[in-house]
């Protein structure tokens, strides 16, 4: 399996000085394992990603987009994803079916007037969307995936990505599992926590569960760490964590290798290092944390 | 009055560090008046660096006021909107002047932006900072001591697309974005709202003979050629192409600068680049 990281931002992408290592681009990683090319998420990093594969002789045609959830950041770099207008690609898009939407008319209304002037008509490669759930477990040629809930607004899924020899964990959007159950209805946030019921507490415990589950063993988990403790404290209502919440996960499935991902669009290249430190040095022993970088490439057992 | 880009790309951020002079931030201008009272141009990912530095003084305290006026809706001129600390925070306004589109209003086109499926805000009524929309007219209207006015430049069958013109003092600043002269009429129109600018902000992501997909915008030589006959002082090339690195950008604006001198011409020419104040 081969991993590169094409966008590590969270909520909006930034061009500033303070952000060339880790880079400004959001969310969007490539698996690669044998011929297939899966794609998580669809933020800014998705261009590059497009710009690479021109430039690669003999590129894949094909490809599997998996969207944890359709918040801007995770959707705005679809249209400048070049194959889309390649007639001769063909692209499967995974992600949530919404009563409120299908994932079809969700990304078509985003790409149309007034917003884009585009439709689905105009993109010429052949589009398949695939509405999934938590729970889901599928095959994509030699990956495995498997899906789980996170604690996170109006709902986003994790993924679990698979071959004999590596497993990658992405989750790129949940808040922590204490505070706040977020579903499909708005929180009210007045400034102060409002005490969970026994059955809000349960359903969190299960969704911690489920995310440990899913990272359980893995070689590289992407986690959400996009908040400091003051952030957290001023916006619980708005699904995000901290990195030593993320550690917290990392350590209870026992993962090889945490990156911090989902970096918040404030923090700078110098914040992150010392955020990484900090971690790491807190870290139980055989816990590796470093944090996403644009244009990181993990690699284990055969591409 | 004095001009602040805070985003100068168009379709696309584009971070990296081959797009660092002259910035990867979506459309977003700022203008002061005399008086320091700011209007903001576009709301594209700009925004919300500038939504963050007009965090010192009054949108601190929940006691700011910002107009700001859309050209039209595409992602590259209103994404950035309801992120910045200021819209967080109560107390703090916003007036937002714009289409009034062929697919609704801009009220309506924002609040389908913030629904929970594209959204952690939940529609616009739970954006912590008021706003008010006002769909924009041909009526000239005033900000402070600013007087604008505005010009519909009509694209295919799709929404308006709105120029605006600034004025203070005798200065002006026009701001045209993502228009194809496509046929006379527009052509005049937009020759007459410019005219005699002290300073005139175009669109111009590409260059004649540039093999390119074509959503409606123009060249760097339509800038030039409204600029000289609506005897403009100064242009700013903007809206710059996703794929425009700061190189290509230096190299464009010497080229075209060249053939100015050596046609005589007295227009300063420049790329907008994020950052720098531009008094006029």
């Amino acid at each position: 399996m081969i991993v590169r990281i094409w966008g590590t931002r969270g909520s909006y992408p930034v061009a500033r000085t303070d952000v060339l290592r880790y880079g400004g681009n959001t969310t969007c990683v490539e698996v690669r394992a044998g011929e297939r090319c899966l794609i998580l998420d669809a933020g800014t990093g998705m261009r590059l990603l497009g710009a690479a594969l021109a430039q690669e002789p003999d590129a894949p045609r094909q490809y599997d987009l998996l969207i944890t959830h359709t918040h801007w950041d995770h959707i705005i770099g679809f249209p400048f994803f070049a194959p889309i207008y390649d007639p001769a690609c063909r692209l499967a898009i995974y992600g949530l079916g919404r009563t409120r939407s299908s994932l079809r008319a969700t990304i078509a209304n985003a790409l149309s007037d007034p917003l884009l002037p585009l439709g689905l008509e105009h993109l010429r490669a052949e589009l398949h969307f695939h509405e999934i759930d938590e729970g889901c477990a599928f095959a994509l040629g030699p990956l495995r995936v498997r899906t789980a809930r996170t604690n996170h607004p109006y709902r986003a899924l994790a993924y679990r990505i698979e071959t004999d020899t590596a497993a990658l964990a992405f989750v790129p959007d949940t808040g922590p599992f204490h505070t706040v159950l977020f579903g499909d209805a708005r929180i009210e946030w007045s400034g102060a926590p409002v005490p969970n019921t026994p059955a809000e507490l349960r359903e969190l415990a299960a969704l911690r569960d489920g995310i440990i589950d899913l990272a359980r063993g893995a070689d590289w988990l992407l986690y959400d760490a996009q908040f400091t403790d003051a952030q957290y404290a001023r916006f619980p209502h708005w699904g995000h964590s901290t990195a030593s919440q993320a550690r917290a996960i990392a350590e209870a499935a026992g993962v090889a290798e945490l990156l911090l991902f989902h970096h918040d669009p404030h923090r700078s290249d110098d914040e992150l290092d010392a955020i990484v430190a900090a971690q790491q040095a807190a870290a139980r022993p055989g816990l590796r944390v470093r944090a996403a970088a644009e244009g990181l490439v993990l690699r284990k057992g055969p591409a | 009055m004095q001009v602040q880009f805070w985003g100068v790309r168009g379709y696309v951020p584009t971070p990296g560090a081959a797009y660092l002079r002259y910035g990867g931030n979506t459309c977003c201008v700022l203008i002061r008046g005399a008086r320091g009272e700011p209007l903001v141009l576009d709301a594209g990912t700009g925004f919300c660096q500038l939504g963050d530095a007009l965090l010192e003084g009054p949108f601190q305290q929940g006691q700011g006021e910002l107009t700001v006026l859309i050209s039209h809706t595409y992602w590259d001129h209103i994404l950035g909107l309801p992120f910045p600390g200021l819209v967080h925070i109560p107390g703090n306004h916003l007036r937002i002047y714009g289409p009034d589109s062929t697919r609704g209003s801009l009220e309506l086109v924002y609040d389908g932006m913030l629904s929970p499926v594209y959204s952690p805000v939940y529609g616009l009524a739970h954006m912590a900072a008021t706003h008010d929309f006002q769909p924009v007219s041909t009526e000239p209207f005033a900000v402070g001591q600013l007087t604008v006015r505005a010009l519909p430049l009509t694209r295919r069958a799709h929404s308006p697309i709105w120029a605006y013109r600034v004025e203070e003092a005798g200065q002006s600043v026009v701001y045209i974005t993502d228009v194809r002269y496509t046929d006379d009429t527009i052509w005049r129109q937009a020759l007459a709202f410019a005219d005699g600018a002290t300073l005139l902000v175009h669109s111009a992501p590409y260059m004649r003979g540039e093999a390119v997909q074509d959503y409606g915008h123009s060249r760097v030589e339509d800038a030039i050629e409204l600029a000289l006959e609506s005897r403009v002082e100064r242009l700013l090339l903007y809206h710059h192409a996703p794929t425009r690195t700061d190189d290509e950008l230096d190299a464009i604006v010497a080229h075209y600068r060249a053939e100015l001198a050596a046609d005589g011409h007295r227009l300063q020419l420049d790329a907008a680049r994020e950052g720098p104040i531009v008094p006029l």
